[in-house]
């Protein structure tokens, strides 16, 4: 069989050898004709049939990016030229994986396979080392919540680790949920609370994954358990120890709307339902118990250590689920919205909170007044809950995101929780006109499209045009923007601003990509091994993704991006094995292999890990 | 009326400097953060839209693009980087070559060639042309009396024709602008009084640029506005106070000195414009079309012969000074024949018109308005 190899532009990198690639390719028994047709190339069938026909090619690989897109014309080619249109196979160098690993060793091995008329990820991944029950879920948002309350209930092992005092995650700070406006919480705490009493699950919070060894099947895993200065187990949060407590800082959970103290709970659903303290800001403990301890006398349990220490402990788990999450775009990098400076200039997530019923003002949307710390003798901007109400209000889409000068992406969430926030906001203060300035509406989902729809019909003024600037004028903000559909620019003077920021990485994901040798795609996040096959999968055998951390997605697909990962871990539980790692594997092996698939022997099972060095437990 | 719709102008204005027209997904942001934008011209959006959509008439009729001047806010905060002060910038390029009837903009701006080529054409005739007449009737080791080579009477009579031709060629442009953008318009009825009302506006916009100011960064106006005055100021000497200039070597103060002012003033932003665009120290320097480098070029060449000649005749130099009179003329005569009615100097006509034209549509909408009015107002007879 003829072989004609045509090599496309590799976008993405410029670093990229396609000639050493063109030159391997040459050298492949079988491959007539090796042509690199460079980027947007224009493909005549006519003439590549020509081309066809006096190489007597029988077989076309593609390679490149997203190659896929110039098959028409060489199906269309080959058909003319009396072949099997179907002979076109597409080395797809990107979607492959080339740039996260060696590339050019990689993009060989796939066109090797390309050549030979195999599939490169069966080819080039097998069954390995004997898996290891156990499952080590890192975060514990919705998303590990979900996959380790589903491993957990199929009855196998689940270490839980998170970095905070709780599990929750973002969704336990959301107020309702879009489309359908169930309260968030009312979904998220059963699930907490069968994720803190479940005999399978063990829940280590306030913790961090510090190091990872082994193979896939077999990692044994170092977790730093931090002191949380209180015994889980005893504290029965009767809330003693915090009322005497001196120290007030800003609050995490109420993104910075209320107080908290140094010894706390983050909220009063919290699971574990135990106190935390925060020694950077215990008196006690940065004075080395030579002042205060006001809390130490009032526990009724005498569950307060602050002798604890950090420990490290060691488990061995079989495969690993990184739930890591997102945090949100800081909004002051965008200076032309003003937040930091004008008080009323709000992101999504503190607005979640204070429409929330249990946030700080008891879910009324109030405008921040200036307000004296007694303590520390500073006016600050507080969320009072006797504060006046907004007249009008305006959220400002796409912040940060679609943005090439900061985040290219779209963080998918905004569109639908900014008209989420509009009914919210008509629906407590029928009085207050709404603004939603958008770019374009991404109604993607089931039931979204009809929910904008509603909010359209609840007479929330819904405006098509980014705002450029937020100013201050008396007293007021003035919005600044064009209008597109109606054709003009417009200067609207409203109390309150909603920036919806999109959604970043969280902080510490570059470290654990580099603890685990993970890739990330250019935008930070985790990258699945193939985006539309395999979307829990990782270039690492074993290792899954779920939720935010692969990329930016709402709570349903979270859920059942968290589910599917459960599956792929209790199908490696009882099949018995790990998963290979993809980029483990020496070109020489990836053609040998392809050269007996070719011949018929597709029995990849006798690659077993034959030197297997792994081990076995549990 | 069905628009006509010219899919391939995108591709045709990328000649004329466009880039990543394609990018924009018309958030409003250029828009709302430009200072010059308003309810009657509402820009850069918009003339990108048309392009993308390829409205050719549309944007032929248009006066937008000349009303900004690219300080560069839009490019900046663009969230695509489609560029749209480039856009705006290539529009202007386009539309130059559209008012022209003659096509040479257009093959100007489609091939640098061309226009080096035909620099070189007529420099080499201007050469020819001086140093024959030169040699035919003076000596070239006279600068000044009876005997001069090139005597300030007979290059008055040159330099007069020339801007007699060139005032003609650019007139026609310009009624072919206001054609196209005012005149051939059926949806825009222009009461007469209102043509003479603003008429005021073409000496204003043409000496002070005053629009320029409105833009976020005053600097590049400040410079531009050093520019054209320096240069009006040589053009006013040369018209009219040419034999003060060639007497010598004393230096006759009340000329000199402001050609003194003149040629500083050339130096100094010629040099910080080419600086800013080599090292594109600013948004509106990041992108230069050949256009751009030519003229700058051709710019900076004239102002330097200009200062060597001056030197050379002020130190008595004569054959010296005659030569380097030739060269500058190689660089002038180019410069004013191909630049003014042709390439990047045409807008000093088509800015002021602009201006000008704008206030007129302004008055034909407020007119239009309440006429209708007037006409909704009436009773029911």
């Amino acid at each position: 069989m003829n072989v004609g190899v045509f090599i496309g532009q590799v976008l993405s990198r410029d670093t990229f050898n396609s000639k050493a690639l063109a030159d391997y390719a040459a050298n492949l028994p079988s491959v007539a004709l090796v042509r690199q047709i460079g980027y947007r190339p224009r493909l005549d069938p006519a003439l590549l049939a020509q081309e066809l026909r006096s190489h007597a090619l029988d077989r076309i690989v593609l390679a490149g990016d997203s190659p896929g897109f110039f098959k028409p014309a060489f199906t269309r080619a080959l058909a003319l030229a009396g072949k099997d249109p179907e002979e076109v196979r597409l080395a797809s160098l990107r979607e492959h994986g080339v740039e996260s690993v060696d590339e050019g060793l990689r993009a060989k091995a796939i066109v090797a396979c390309a050549v030979k008329g195999v599939p490169f990820p069966l080819v080039a991944a097998s069954k390995s080392s004997l898996v290891n029950p156990a499952t080590l879920v890192i975060g514990g948002g919705v998303a590990g919540i979900q996959a380790s309350l589903e491993i957990a209930d199929a009855g196998k092992k689940v270490y839980l680790v998170e970095r905070s005092a709780t599990i929750g995650g973002h969704m336990a700070m959301f107020d309702k949920t879009f489309p359908t406006l169930d309260c968030a919480a009312c979904i998220l705490t059963p699930k907490m609370v069968s994720v803190g009493s479940h005999e399978m699950i063990e829940l280590w919070t306030y913790s961090e994954v510090k190091e990872v060894r082994g193979t896939p099947g077999a990692y044994r895993v170092k977790v730093l358990r931090r002191a949380r200065s209180v015994d889980v187990d005893a504290c029965v949060a009767c809330n003693n120890c915090s009322a005497v407590c001196p120290v007030s800082v800003w609050s995490e959970f109420d993104s910075a709307l209320s107080y908290r103290k140094a010894m706390y709970i983050p909220f009063p659903q919290a699971v574990p339902n135990a106190y935390v303290v925060d020694r950077e800001n215990c008196i006690y403990v940065q004075s080395e118990g030579k002042r205060c301890g006001a809390c130490l006398k009032k526990c009724p349990k005498d569950c307060i250590d602050f002798n604890q220490q950090d420990t490290v402990e060691e488990i061995e788990v079989g495969n690993i689920i990184l739930a890591t999450g997102y945090e949100l775009f800081d909004a002051r990098r965008v200076e032309r919205y003003g937040y930091g400076k004008l008080p009323n200039v709000l992101t999504s997530l503190e607005f979640e909170r204070m429409t929330n019923a249990s946030g700080p003002t008891g879910g009324k949307i109030v405008l921040k007044t200036k307000k004296l710390n007694k303590r520390t003798k500073v006016e600050e901007w507080v969320a009072d809950p006797q504060g006046p109400a907004p007249k009008s209000v305006a959220i400002i889409h796409c912040v940060g995101s679609r943005d090439s000068n900061y985040n290219p992406y779209c963080s998918r969430v905004c569109c639908m929780y900014s008209l989420k926030f509009a009914h919210l906001v008509r629906e407590k203060l029928p009085e207050a006109m709404c603004y939603e300035f958008y770019i374009d509406m991404r109604a993607f989902g089931k039931g979204y499209e009809e929910f904008m729809e509603r909010i359209k019909a609840e007479g929330t003024n819904v405006v098509r045009g980014r705002t450029a600037q937020v100013s201050e004028s008396n007293g007021q903000m003035l919005i600044k923007g064009e209008d597109i559909l109606r054709d003009r620019i417009i200067e609207i003077p409203v109390d309150l601003v909603i920036l919806a920021v999109g959604v970043i990485p969280s902080r510490g994901m570059a470290d654990l990509a580099k603890m685990l040798q993970l890739p990330r795609d250019s935008d930070g996040w985790f990258s699945e091994l193939n985006y539309n096959g395999e979307p829990t999968h990782t270039e690492r055998g074993s290792i899954f993704v779920a939720g935010m951390c692969q990329g930016p997605k709402d709570i349903p697909d979270t859920v059942a991006q968290a589910s599917a990962v459960a599956a792929g871990v209790l199908r490696s539980i009882s099949s018995g094995h790990g998963m290979e790692d993809l980029s483990k594997l020496p070109l020489s092996e990836i053609e040998a292999r392809a050269a007996d698939w070719e011949a018929g022997l597709p029995e990849l099972m006798r690659y077993a890990d034959g030197n297997s060095s792994s081990t076995q437990a549990d | 009326m069905a628009i006509r719709v010219q899919p391939k102008l995108i591709d045709e204005l990328v000649l004329y400097g466009a880039e990543d027209v394609q990018n924009c997904y018309h958030c409003g942001n250029c828009s709302a953060v430009c200072p010059h934008t308003d309810a009657v011209f509402n820009f850069p959006r918009k003339p990108m839209r048309h392009l993308q959509m390829g409205l050719e008439e549309r944007l032929q009729s248009s006066l937008e693009p000349w009303l900004c001047y690219y300080c560069g806010q839009c490019s900046t905060q663009c969230p695509r980087g489609a560029e749209p002060g480039e856009t705006m910038m290539s529009l202007r390029r386009w539309l130059t070559a559209r008012y022209d009837f003659t096509g040479i903009a257009s093959l100007f701006y489609r091939s640098w060639k061309a226009e080096v080529l035909a620099i070189g054409i007529v420099a080499l005739l201007t050469a020819i042309g001086f140093f024959t007449f030169g040699f035919l009737q003076g000596d070239i080791h006279t600068y000044d009396g009876p005997d001069a080579f090139l005597p300030s009477s007979s290059v008055h009579i040159f330099d007069w024709a020339m801007a007699w031709v060139l005032f003609a060629l650019l007139m026609m442009n310009v009624i072919r602008m206001w054609w196209f953008t005012t005149a051939s318009r059926e949806n825009l009825r222009v009461p007469v009084w209102s043509y003479l009302k603003h008429l005021y506006l073409l000496p204003l916009h043409f000496f002070t640029q005053k629009r320029y100011g409105l833009c976020e960064h005053k600097g590049p106006w400040r410079l531009h506005l050093v520019l054209v005055l320096s240069y009006v100021t040589m053009l006013v000497l040369i018209m009219f106070f040419l034999h003060q200039m060639q007497s010598g070597p004393s230096i006759v103060w009340p000329a000199h000195g402001f050609g003194y002012l003149a040629s500083i003033g050339l130096l100094i932003t010629v040099i910080y414009a080419l600086r800013g665009r080599f090292k594109k120290t600013q948004v509106h320097m990041k992108h230069s079309h050949e256009s751009d480098w030519i003229f700058i070029v051709m710019l900076l060449l004239v102002t330097v012969t200009g200062i060597v000649q001056h030197v050379l005749h002020r130190t008595g130099a004569d054959l010296p000074a005659n030569v380097a009179y030739v060269a500058h003329m190689m660089f002038v005569v180019p410069m004013l024949v191909l630049e003014v009615p042709f390439s990047k100097w045409s807008h000093l006509a088509y800015r002021p018109m602009a201006m000008y034209l704008g206030e007129v549509h302004r008055d034909a909408l407020r007119h239009a308005e309440t006429v209708s009015k007037e006409k909704t107002m009436q009773p029911v007879s």
